[in-house]
Parts: structure tokens; C-alpha cells; sequence
């Protein structure tokens, strides 16, 4: 039984060589008869030809041979596609719009597919990365991370790092890039073999300056010194101190944050060389990630118990900074749950959305098919007529359908890739940020299911049609009739076709909402005024500067900004709210006497210079401006917003009251103005208080230089930066631009889910459009003998409409309610996705209701034209 | 030369694996055997041969190996199989029960009736 199967396998498998076999076989064959005849005494001419003409037609015995080994199938496989696309070419409109709808539905939720599968499903690249957790909060003091590695029963590495900016100085240049600091453990714990040389190990990370080597990531290593295969021993300039190249990390990896792609690796020992400001020994500066690998047979829960007992025996130690840490086990590869939970909230509500596009597109192709194979009827009725066998029919219409689905999910990969491709190149400068998107096996997979899962939905309605083609019934009734077919398909198209617009219109909301909501984002007050600022970002800490000379550097930069024609106000400042970099200081109140960590204010952080709030666009409420005379020879002072004075100081006003600093008691400080509430980390942040210090009396290398003037933004920022350059040839600039450009990234979700929504709603639309279109064509041309009567009998061209369109303007009425009912109820997945969702608006349901009237009208126009142009004697005499 | 005589539809299998069980043979040599053990009375056209070897070979009654002939050429040579040898001696009952029943049927005169 097994056998026969075995050969036709082996046979499939080995084709070619199969029929080089037979080829020799046969030749085989007429050689010997030759022979033989030639030893009979023919001339060898003759005899090959006597030979051959015996034997007979070759390539008939041929044919003959691979049909009775059981390779007919095959060949039987070959005609039913090629009859299928001789069928489709006859209807080019059905085909294109099938193929496309299907690209379309396929492209869009495999793109958003790949786009989660990058963000939050794809592991990372390491060994066992399921072993590894990250260690909440996001950041950790380094003495803390200590105490947690080296007293925990339950890891088998912890591991801890910090992502930091490093100028890459190489032979003249040098250039911003992004680093990690890692503990020596670090490589070894993610189980990470090098590409070239070799990485850092804890040995090399045991005294404090002693070990200046670097680990390249592979890109780096690629794009900035051209895959020298003998790099390692090589000298560069990290922060203008010389380090050595040890070694490449492999292709891919890219540390253990998903979305974050760095340079260069360095050990946490070397941190007071890369950074200016040492902290490895405080345990007030919280400033590193930690992680860690799971001893086998450890769960998570006793993980999580040790490192929290752990935990609170140094905050019993260090009550004054230690205490109040909530030590959790989350996922690692987001920051633990501080982007997690927005990203994977956010990937909920767009698959969501895409998979509405997804069956809209089903449905389309349904109805589409519907009306296909009852035009077919026909067609079919003949073909049982004259003996064909239905399964042979089933077979030839489940041809068609995978050759629908194959080109649609072929032209929907390719879409899919262009999307992604798109995605993967947007690299900002600013931090090395990226979502590694591109079409994986994983992604592959899923649009394979998804064109699979479509053609099973819209394959179905012409195989039943094949089992109710009744040869006598659909014959007899003619052409046109086809009655029995009437009677069955109407009202599953008409529900398809509901529901389809359903799904649109649910999708066009979703488009309003998001769309309107972005409009909100972008014009709430956020606090400052980005447009017509300019900005030029510097980091002097990275071009070894040191506070003295770096100060008169700021200034002098300050002053030839000011000198640029045009500009009314400049400043400098060591961020801005929204930007990129934001740092945190924790305050107490002015009636604080437990200077605790666990009682400490967490507040937006800025040094900023004389000038700052001008330059910017942030009000002053109340007292004055910082001046040239608040250095470091005055008292400090500062200026807070206006959360800050409810928040902190318990009062309307601030002018005049003091708080203190995370220094305690000794750290009094004096608060001169108010300013008003503004956006600082985020665009949907609640208000959160905010303190301006004098950077004259805080010294900060890292240095954003802003401008505001009446002329373009843009050109004031390259002007800017040609005056930096003037003043130090070598320093590198980054964030060179508009304002409003840089904070591109607070408005990024905004932007991305109205886009994205947008995206989304218009491929609705189209689909319903193509969907109503189809089908209104599909009834005028299937009643032009009945509107022909009707004319002919004196209808008026708007009863014909009526009676053509009336049953049309219920089914998409229905639709568009059910549809306009489910986006309002789909509020809650859109508050996920976009800030400042308000699905109740109606100006939002305004605009759904006149997109699906447009719509309509849109699909409607031709078939209607169509339907009372109709000549009742053409139409008559057609039969 | 003999008076050559129609194959009856089905016979072909049957001779070629009555051929064969006297010995694997190639395409060639079959025919050869064929025309040899009917006394050269049944006449098939040469490549007819092939098709019906190669359902035989898809049923398993026969099994084919790559091997050189006599002549000193590549040739694929076909031998019986186990379930081949079987199905030979099962036709070969059937057909003998055929050519009685037939034999007796055609000898019949009328007054036997």
C-alpha cells in the first residue's frame, strides 16, 4: 500500500531526474532494435530509422507513461491554473479588484503584524532569552545594584548598564554616538560570543578607570571603520580619552532593549571617564538599568521574593535614599513596564483595527465572488450538462480562489515590505531608536494564515455554487434568470455587503477620532512656543571641556547666536521640555524635616541660562527672569511652574518661598518666579512640577542652544551651527533645526496613530467603495430588461433610481448605523491608542455620516447614470 | 511468418509479467521474450510496451533497477516482485478459467443445448 505512494513521491521529488530516465529508457530501447537490425544485415541508416518508425509516436508513449506512473496530477494541476487564469483575464475589473482588496487587507495587517512582531513580540537576539528579566524600578543606584548582585541566592548573573551619549573620536573626526555602559557581566550573561576579537569580562571591569576598551556593535563597526578585519588593538578617542578596540559584537545584537540600537559598549568602571560626573559610589544618583539571568530552576516569583528581601534590608541601611524602591521582576527588552504597557496597549488596539480592514476586505471579496459565480451559474449549469464531474468544478473554482489569494498575498508581502522597509529606515539622530522591522519568517508566516484564513472566507460561496449549479433549473430560466440562484444569494451578499460597511464605517470613526484627536494634541498648550525657535545641541562634557572653559564657551556660542540678523531672543539650556533628554530632580517641601528618599518630590529638572523662558515662549507668572549676576558667587535660586508652587510649596505663589534640594537641610533654596504649567516628558503626562536652576551656578556641558527670530527656523539653525563651528571646528552638533522638529518625538504617538488611523480609514472606504459599487453595478445589470419595461411603461428616472437603489440605501444605511454605533462603542481601544480621543464629538459623527453619504453617492453615481440611460428597446430586444 | 493475432485489453500486463518471471529483462528484451514465447503470434507496437510497464511498476509487481545490457548498453531492467508473482499466477488461473469456459462456450453445437 505504502509502496505505489513511495515511488510517486520519490518520483515528485526526483521529476527531472524522472524524465531524463524515461528519455534514456526509450533511446535504450531503439538502440538495441538497431542493433539487432544492423546485425540482420541493414545499413545502420536504415536500421535507426526502421527502429524508430517501429516504436512508434515517442512523445505520445511518453504522455502515456508518466499517466500510468501518476504524474497526470501534476499536469492536471497545470490546465486547471492555467484555465483559471485564462477565466480571470476574461474579467480583468473582477480580477483587479479582487487582487487588490486582498493586497490591501493582507499588506496592511501584515506591516502592522511586522511592526508588534518588532516592538514588543520578537525576543532578543541572546541566548535563553526567556531566562532573563529585567529588575523595576527602570533605575537603580550603582552601590544598590551591587548590594542586589552580590547578595542574591537566585541569579546566576545581574547584570546592570546605562545607555549614555560618547563622542567617537577616529583619526580627525568625531562623532555623537550612543553607548552602553555595562557591567563586566553583562556579554556573559546574555550568552554572547564576539564577531571579531573579543568582548569584556568581569576582570576587566574591577577598578574604578583602569580598563579605557571599547566593544563595537557590528553596524557601528560596518558604517564608521568599513569592517576593518583588524580592528581589534586599534585607538579611539571616546570623550577625548583614548580607548582600545577589543573587539565586535555579533550581527544583530544590539543589547537588550528592543527598539534602542547602540554603538559602543563600554565597561561601567570607565563610567567618571564617559560621563562627567562620577556616581558608581553614590546612592543617591539612581542612574542605571539592571538585569539579570535566572539560575536554572529558579521561578521568577522566588527570584522576585530574594531581590525584594534584599532590597529592604539596604533600605533599612539607607533609609535617607534607599528606601521606598518597589523591587519587581517585568519583561525584559522595554525598560521593563515603563514602555511596555503603553506599547503593548497601543499594538492591541492597531491589530485590532487592522483586522477590522482585514475582514471589510474578506467581506468585499465574499460579495465580490458572490456575484461572480452567480453570473456564472450559467456557465457551470452547462459544464454539469455535458458531464463534467462537480468535484472536477469544485476543483477548478478552488483553483481560481488560490490563484486570487496567491497574487493577493503576494502583492500584499510586497506592500507589507514597502511599509516596513519605510518603518525600518525612519532612524532618528537624536537616539539611536529604531524598530527593526522587515519581513521575517514569523511575519511571512502570519500573512500566509491571512491569505489563507481569506481565501477559506471567500472561496466557500462558489464551491456551494458548484454543488446547487442544477443544469435543468438554471438553464430553462435563461441567462438572465438564473432564478433559483435569485432566491438563494441575494440576501447573503446584501449581509456581507452590510456588514462590510459596517466594519468602513466603525473604521472611518476610528480615522475621525484619532485624526481629531492629534489636531487637539497639537494645538494644547504645552507650556512653550516651538514655532520659530531654533536650536543647535552641543555636548562640551564629550569634547573634554572643562566647567571653567566650557562656561566662557557657552557664553561666547550664546553671543554669536545673538549676533545672527533677525533673531529677538537666545539662550541656552542643558534640555527643554519634551525634548529628548529629560532629567529628574527630587525636591522636599519647605516644611520638610524627614529627608528621606521615600518623601522627596520627583520634579521635571532644566538649567537653563538668562533669557531661557523668552527664547522658548514660557509666560512668567510672577517674580523675575534669571540674570547674568545668579552665578556661582550669589545664593541659589530657582524658578518653578506653577504645580511646582501647589505641589511643593502648597501655595498659589512662589516668588519669595524656599524648598529644599535632595540634599537636605544645607540645600535651601530661594525661588524667584513662576512660570506657568507646560508638557514636559509627554503630550497625555497630568501636571507635573517643574524646576528652572541658573545652569551659571550648575555647570552642564551638555548644551542646547536656542534662538528665536522672526525668519524660518531652519536656516537661523544652520546659521547657528556655523557660528559654533566658527568658535570650535571639532565640536560635534547634533539636534540641528527647528524646535518644532525636535519635539517630533512628544508628538510622535499622536502623529503615528493618526496616520496610522488615517491609513486605515482610507482603506475602508476604499474597499466599500468598490464593494457598494460592485454589487449596485452588478443588480442594474441584472434587471436591464425589468428597468427597460419600466421605462418603456413611462417610469420617471427617479422612481427608476428608487426602485434600483431603494433596497441599496437600506442595506448601506443599515450598515453605516450598526457601523457608526460600534466606533462609538470602540472607544475604549482608541483612548490606547490615541491621547485625547473623544468618540462622542460630533464633529466627529458628522464627518462619518457625510463620508459614508459621499461614499455612497461616490459608488452609486455610474450604476445609477447607467440604470435610467437604459434604452428600453436595446434592452428588450438583447434577449 | 505466422498469422499475427489482436491482443485482447488486459492481456499485455499479463504477458509482459509472464516475460518477466522468466527472468529480469529490459523494455527491449521483454518485447523480444513476448514475441519469442507467443511464437511471434501476438504483434504490439514497440513503444505501447512502456506505458504498461511502468503501470506495473507503479502497482509494485514489478521492481526496476539501472543496469547494463548484454549489448554492452545502460538499460533499465524490470524483475517480478513478490505481489508481481502473485498477480501472475492469480491471472494466469483466471485467464485458463476464461479459455475453457470460452473453449467449451464456442465448441457448443446445437442439439447439446
Amino acid at each position: 500500500m505504502l509502496r505505489p505512494l513511495r515511488n510517486v513521491w520519490r518520483a515528485l521529488r526526483h521529476r527531472t531526474q524522472w524524465e531524463t530516465d524515461l528519455d534514456d529508457e526509450l533511446r535504450s530501447h531503439v538502440e538495441h532494435r538497431t542493433m539487432d537490425l544492423m546485425r540482420a544485415g541493414v545499413s545502420p541508416q536504415e536500421a535507426e530509422r526502421r527502429a524508430r518508425l517501429e516504436f512508434g509516436s515517442r512523445d505520445a508513449y511518453k504522455d502515456e507513461c508518466r499517466h500510468s506512473y501518476g504524474l497526470q496530477w501534476f499536469e492536471g494541476i497545470w490546465q486547471d491554473v492555467r484555465y483559471a487564469l485564462r477565466a480571470l483575464r476574461r474579467s480583468p475589473g473582477f480580477t483587479a479588484v479582487a487582487v487588490l482588496s486582498l493586497a490591501l487587507g493582507v499588506g496592511a495587517n501584515t506591516a502592522v503584524f511586522g511592526v508588534i512582531d518588532a516592538l514588543v513580540l520578537r525576543p532578543l537576539p541572546v541566548k535563553s532569552p526567556e531566562r532573563l528579566t529585567f529588575v523595576e524600578p527602570t533605575t537603580h543606584s550603582y552601590p544598590a545594584y551591587r548590594d542586589l548582585r552580590d547578595r542574591n541566592t537566585t541569579f546566576s548573573q545581574l547584570f546592570a548598564y546605562r545607555a549614555s551619549p560618547i563622542g567617537l573620536g577616529a583619526d580627525e573626526s568625531t562623532a555623537r554616538v550612543w553607548g552602553y555602559l555595562a557591567s563586566g557581566n553583562y556579554f556573559d550573561a546574555l550568552g554572547i560570543q564576539p564577531f571579531i576579537g573579543r568582548l569584556f569580562h568581569p576582570a576587566d571591569d574591577a577598578a574604578p578607570g583602569a580598563s579605557p576598551i571599547a566593544v563595537l556593535s557590528y553596524e557601528c563597526w560596518r558604517s564608521r571603520f568599513n569592517a576593518d578585519p583588524s580592528i581589534t588593538g586599534r585607538e579611539i578617542r571616546l570623550n577625548n580619552h583614548p580607548y582600545s578596540i577589543i573587539g565586535v559584537a555579533p550581527i544583530g545584537f544590539h543589547g537588550v532593549e528592543n527598539i534602542y540600537f547602540p554603538d559602543v559598549w563600554v565597561p561601567m568602571s570607565m563610567q567618571a571617564e564617559i560621563e562627567e560626573r562620577p556616581w558608581l559610589e553614590e546612592r543617591s544618583t539612581k542612574d542605571c538599568e539592571v538585569a539579570g539571568r535566572l539560575k536554572p530552576g529558579v521561578t521568577p516569583l522566588q527570584a522576585e521574593a530574594n531581590l525584594r528581601a534584599i532590597a529592604s534590608d539596604v533600605a533599612r541601611q539607607y533609609p535617607q535614599t534607599e528606601s521606598g524602591v518597589d523591587v519587581r521582576l517585568t519583561k525584559l527588552g522595554l525598560l521593563g513596564q515603563t514602555l511596555r504597557r503603553p506599547l503593548e496597549a497601543f499594538s492591541l488596539g492597531v491589530i485590532l483595527l487592522s483586522a477590522l480592514v482585514f475582514l471589510a476586505a474578506c467581506a468585499n471579496l465574499a460579495s465580490l465572488v458572490a456575484a461572480r459565480a452567480a453570473d456564472r451559474g450559467f456557465e457551470l449549469a452547462i459544464r454539469v450538462s455535458i458531464g463534467a464531474a462537480r468535484s472536477r468544478i469544485v476543483r477548478q473554482l478552488a483553483t481560481e480562489a488560490c490563484v486570487i489569494a496567491l497574487a493577493g498575498g503576494v502583492a500584499g508581502c510586497l506592500l507589507a515590505d514597502f511599509i516596513l522597509r519605510a518603518l525600518g529606515s525612519i532612524a532618528s539622530e537624536e537616539i539611536p531608536i529604531r524598530v527593526d522591522t522587515h519581513l521575517n519568517l514569523i511575519v511571512l508566516l502570519f500573512a500566509f494564515a491571512a491569505v489563507t484564513i481569506a481565501a477559506l472566507l471567500f472561496g466557500i460561496a462558489p464551491v456551494r455554487q458548484a454543488f446547487a449549479a442544477s443544469p435543468s433549473g438554471t438553464l430553462r430560466a435563461g441567462s438572465q434568470g438564473a432564478g433559483l440562484l435569485r432566491a438563494h444569494r441575494w440576501p447573503v451578499r446584501e449581509i456581507l455587503l452590510s456588514a462590510q460597511v459596517a466594519l468602513c464605517c466603525v473604521l472611518v470613526t476610528a480615522c475621525f477620532v484619532s485624526v481629531q484627536g492629534a489636531r487637539r494634541a497639537f494645538q494644547m498648550p504645552v507650556g512653550i512656543d516651538p514655532q520659530n525657535v531654533a536650536v543647535s545641541g552641543f555636548d562640551l562634557g564629550l569634547a573634554r571641556y572643562s566647567p571653567a572653559t566650557g562656561e566662557s564657551f557657552q557664553r561666547r556660542a550664546l553671543d554669536a547666536a545673538s549676533r545672527i540678523p533677525g533673531v529677538t531672543a537666545a539662550a541656552f539650556a542643558d534640555s527643554f521640555p519634551l525634548g529628548i533628554d529629560q532629567s529628574t530632580n527630587a525636591v522636599y517641601g519647605p516644611r520638610e524635616t524627614d529627608f528621606r528618599s521615600s518623601n522627596a518630590i520627583g520634579t521635571s529638572h532644566y538649567n537653563v541660562s538668562p533669557g531661557f523662558f523668552a527664547a522658548i515662549g514660557t509666560h512668567l507668572l510672577e517674580g523675575r527672569d534669571f540674570d547674568w549676576h545668579d552665578n556661582r558667587t550669589t545664593p541659589r535660586v530657582a524658578i518653578v511652574n506653577r504645580a511646582f508652587a501647589r505641589k511643593v510649596l502648597g501655595s498659589e505663589h512662589a516668588a519669595g518661598l524656599y524648598y529644599f534640594g535632595f540634599g537636605g537641610k544645607t540645600m535651601r533654596i530661594q525661588v524667584v518666579g513662576m512660570v506657568e504649567d507646560g508638557k514636559y516628558q509627554s503630550l497625555t503626562e497630568d501636571p507635573r512640577p517643574a524646576l528652572f536652576t541658573p545652569m551659571l551656578q550648575q555647570y552642564n556641558g551638555t548644551t542646547y542652544l536656542l534662538a528665536r527670530s522672526a525668519r524660518p527656523a531652519q536656516a537661523v539653525a544652520r546659521e547657528m551651527e556655523a557660528a559654533i563651528r566658527t568658535l570650535d571646528r571639532r565640536l560635534p552638533q547634533y539636534s540641528v533645526g527647528p524646535l518644532a522638529h525636535l519635539l517630533a518625538l512628544a508628538y510622535l504617538q499622536a502623529r503615528a496613530a493618526a496616520w496610522c488611523l488615517s491609513a486605515f480609514g482610507i482603506l475602508a472606504v476604499m474597499l466599500a467603495i468598490t464593494g457598494i459599487y460592485g454589487l449596485t453595478a452588478y443588480t442594474v445589470s441584472r434587471r436591464v430588461r425589468e428597468i427597460g419595461i419600466r421605462i418603456a411603461i413611462g417610469a420617471q428616472p427617479r422612481q427608476v433610481i428608487g426602485a434600483v437603489l431603494g433596497r441599496m440605501g437600506v442595506i448601506v444605511g443599515a450598515g453605516a448605523l450598526t457601523g457608526i454605533a460600534g466606533g462609538v462603542v470602540s472607544a475604549t481601544i482608541l483612548a490606547h491608542v490615541v491621547a485625547q480621543a473623544v468618540p462622542g464629538d460630533p464633529l466627529v459623527l458628522g464627518g462619518v455620516a457625510a463620508t459614508m453619504i459621499l461614499t455612497a453617492l461616490i459608488s452609486c453615481w455610474a450604476p445609477a447614470r447607467r440604470a435610467i440611460s437604459i434604452d428600453p428597446l436595446t434592452a428588450l430586444r438583447s434577449e | 511468418m505466422p498469422p499475427s493475432a489482436d491482443l485482447l485489453p488486459g492481456t499485455l500486463d499479463l504477458l509482459i509479467l509472464k516475460a518477466v518471471s522468466l527472468g529480469p529483462a529490459h523494455g527491449y528484451g521483454v518485447l523480444l521474450r513476448i514475441g519469442q514465447i507467443s511464437g511471434g503470434a501476438l504483434e504490439i507496437e514497440q513503444g505501447a510496451l512502456y506505458p504498461a510497464l511502468f503501470r506495473l511498476e507503479r502497482q509494485a509487481l514489478l521492481s526496476a533497477e539501472w543496469g547494463v545490457s548484454e549489448n554492452n548498453r545502460r538499460a533499465k531492467f524490470y524483475s517480478l516482485t513478490a505481489a508481481g508473482r502473485k498477480r501472475l499466477r492469480q491471472e494466469t488461473a483466471g485467464w485458463e478459467r476464461l479459455v475453457n469456459a470460452m473453449g467449451c462456450a464456442l465448441k457448443t453445437r446445437p442439439k447439446e443445448v
